[in-house]
């Protein structure tokens, strides 16, 4: 047996992987900085949404006393904010990444910048002060029954934050597309030429391949979300329309569904694209197997989103037997190319594990592992007893906090590691990423067993029928705890590293 | 097993496996190895294979068992379910308006339900989407449907266990969501 390294410095300089871009001069400056303030913003909520969800299980836990309509803002507020924060974040590192290759418009992601921070402040607004308080997916026709819960004015604020998020956004997607397009040309982006076999191996890389993916993917998203809130307009300002519930499901489930998706994929394009390096091993290359395999994904995601609808019996069973096939295949080419790309990249690397690849690795990891709960809750005769039960946020609090989000936090900690120049400590990343860890699946691991236990997700305080909830939730606190401590010491990390970066540009 | 449990396990199995492969893949990152691609494309091949084998065999196993009401069958009875801000109305006549749902939720008897019949549940709502669900006595969920206006969902279900079943909101419906509920008996 070879002897394992010893480590010749526990605090190695950071290396040098995301600094390189195709742009130039005070462009590039301008460029980087922006992406930091988005990256910084995003990081800056996380603390005050996990200290939300936190709340909300004192009240499950029967440990907090709070209004029913204090818990669903905080609910509404979690959901939406962290939903959106992970979105913003992954498109602001993809639009890094992407710069390397290609030239995403520096001033229109500064106007998406400011126009989210005005979303932001009405989402909040909206839900804790207006009480608008639907949930995060405002399910059709609740947010036109207010009951004496919000007013008038709170259903206009929300509306407006999803119009300027949703304008603001779509725009930031269709600006990288146009930027990848310049260069590569849609089609060879989707490494069509690789899938037909016309050419072996493209020069487009993998990450290129898959944020179009994501991309398209997201554009499709949001155009369902402009026809949903076309026509809740319709309803609401006319007399006498009333919109087709089953359709208006339909609608925000595919934009829902899309939205989280394409945000695993951001993530996992950072993985594809700095991976490699952290394992000291070559780029990447867009090979046949992963073209097929995320040109499957495109068609698939499209497909799967019919698993939210599977408790409408009234919706065709065609659909929904085929949401079944869909939601089982869209795991297939994630597993077989993403994820042993990187365990092979890993093994026998000899690698020196930092904290991002520690987290990009675990955050394959915790993908996995949530897609599979994924699967098996997206089988009809499972779904019949899961659906709305704790085992949805269960699986979909997997693959975004143990998944996206370690990856995220990789990224990012990579980023501001680079520009400071600030040696790395191999250790207090060891233990970082333990505390992370650890504090997740503790607390995840009380969403499952609560989703198993015929618990249901978004109550407020739990019925006698269901007490059990109560004791999972008292335990989900001690993790969310260690996880609230794991992001502080991270944040203070990161944030030492972003001040470090900037003083030394002033000088 | 009920299926949940079943369902927790393959769930548990598979995490297991994932969580074991990515350690002692963690572990040997620590030794040099050379891995030809052609290698990893073998094992790319194989886990396609399995998973692939594996879908089939669920499919083959689950679909058949959808709960989706066909129409060559007729059920033996039939329950009207409305769901409305913040109560089911649950009774053996349908509840058109606000007023005849009123009356079963404020003064209707108990609905009653024989053992071992095919129940067919007419479910809809007066209002917003609600979650129509059954606890068994045991408060185990053993089944939902979801309360859409201006639509009717069946859902069937043969009883085999008597006793008093609990019907609990499985769809956010505002600020009451947790405390709706309803309740029949099963004979
Ligand atoms: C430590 C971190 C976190 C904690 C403690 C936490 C806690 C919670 C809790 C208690 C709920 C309500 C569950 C229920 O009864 O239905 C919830 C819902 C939710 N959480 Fe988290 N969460 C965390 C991280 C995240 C992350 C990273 C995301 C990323 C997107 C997220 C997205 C959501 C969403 C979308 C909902 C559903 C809201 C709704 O039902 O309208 N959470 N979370
Ligand atoms: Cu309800
Ligand atoms: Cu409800």
């Amino acid at each position: 047996m070879e002897a394992t390294t010893i480590q010749s410095t526990r605090q190695p300089e950071p290396i040098i992987l995301i600094q390189e871009t195709t742009l130039t001069g005070e462009e590039q400056a301008q460029f980087k900085k922006l992406t930091l303030v988005w990256l910084t913003t995003a990081l800056a909520l996380f603390p005050i949404l996990v200290i939300l969800g936190l709340l909300m299980r004192g009240s499950q836990a029967a440990i907090l006393k709070m209004s029913p309509e204090l818990f669903y803002a905080f609910m509404t507020l979690h959901g939406l904010g962290m939903v959106g924060i992970w979105y913003i974040a992954g498109m602001a590192g993809a639009g890094l990444l992407l710069s390397r290759y290609v030239r995403p418009s520096l001033a229109l992601s500064r106007g998406v910048f400011w126009a989210t921070l005005v979303a932001v402040v009405l989402l909040i607004v909206a839900t804790l002060i207006g009480k608008f308080i639907t949930g995060w997916y405002f399910l059709y026709p609740l947010p036109l029954y207010p009951a004496d819960v919000w007013k008038p004015w709170a259903t206009l604020a929300f509306f407006a934050f999803l119009t300027i998020a949703g304008v603001a956004w779509t725009l930031w997607t269709v600006d990288y597309l146009r930027a990848i397009a310049s260069r590569y040309s849609l089609k060879r982006a989707l490494a069509w030429d690789v899938l037909f076999k016309k050419v072996k191996e493209s020069d487009v890389p993998p990450m290129i391949l898959i944020l179009t993916v994501s991309l398209i993917s997201a554009l499709a998203g949001f155009l369902a979300a402009v026809v949903l809130i076309a026509l809740f307009a319709a309803e609401a300002l006319s007399s006498g329309f009333t919109n087709d519930a089953l359709l208006m499901k339909n609608l925000v489930f595919y934009f829902g569904h899309v939205l989280v998706n394409i945000t695993m994929y951001l993530g996992v394009a950072m993985v594809y694209e700095l991976f490699p390096a952290f394992a000291e091993k070559g780029k990447l290359t867009t090979k046949w197997m992963v073209a097929a395999a995320w040109n499957a994904s495109l068609l698939l995601v499209n497909l799967a989103y019919f698993h939210h609808l599977y408790m409408d019996f009234v919706q065709p069973g065609l659909l929904q037997k085929l949401g079944q096939i869909a939601s089982y295949l869209v795991s297939v080419p994630a597993g077989v190319v993403t994820i042993i790309s990187v365990l092979s990249l890993a093994f026998g690397s000899r690698m020196t594990w930092r904290l991002p690849s520690l987290l990009f690795f675990l955050g394959v990891m915790g993908w996995a592992i949530g897609g599979m709960a994924a699967v098996v809750d997206s089988t009809i005769v499972v779904n019949f007893r899961f659906h709305n039960t704790l085992w949805v946020p269960a699986h979909f609090h997997t693959y975004y906090l143990a998944g996206v989000v370690f990856m995220i936090l990789g990224f990012a900690f990579q980023y501001a590691a680079e520009l400071s120049g600030k040696a790395e400590n191999l250790r207090l990343g060891r233990w970082l990423t333990a505390l992370l860890t650890v504090g997740a699946y503790g607390f995840l691991s009380m969403f499952f067993y609560a989703g198993a236990h015929s618990v249901p997700r978004r109550y407020a305080v739990y019925p006698s029928e269901v007490h059990q909830g109560a004791g999972y939730a008292q335990v989900a606190i001690v993790f969310i705890l260690l996880i609230l401590t794991g992001v502080i010491i991270y944040l203070w990390e990161y944030g030492r590293r972003c001040v470090h970066a900037f003083s030394a540009h002033s000088h | 097993m009920p299926v949940q449990q079943i369902a927790f396990l393959v769930w548990l199995l598979f995490a297991i496996i994932i969580a074991a492969v990515f350690g002692i893949i963690g572990w040997r990152s620590r030794q040099k190895v050379d891995v030809s691609p052609a290698r990893v494309n073998r094992f790319r091949i194989l886990l396609l294979v399995i998973l692939l084998v594996l879908s089939v065999i669920f499919w083959a196993y689950t679909l058949p068992k959808v709960p989706y009401p066909t129409e060559a069958r007729q059920p033996d009875m039939v329950v009207f379910v409305t769901g409305k801000q913040f109560n089911f109305g649950i009774a053996t006549h349908p509840m058109p308006t606000e007023k005849e749902w009123e009356e079963v939720v404020n003064f209707g008897e108990p609905v009653v339900l024989p053992r071992n019949k095919l129940i067919e549940f007419r479910v809809t709502s007066l209002d917003v989407n609600h979650g129509f669900s059954l606890y068994d006595p045991d408060h185990l969920l053993i089944g939902q449907v979801q309360a859409m206006p201006g639509y009717m969902n069946r859902l069937r279900y043969r009883f085999t266990k008597p006793g008093e079943y609990t019907v609990l909101c499985l769809e956010y419906c505002g600020n009451g969501h947790h405390r709706m509920r309803g309740a029949f008996t099963v004979q």
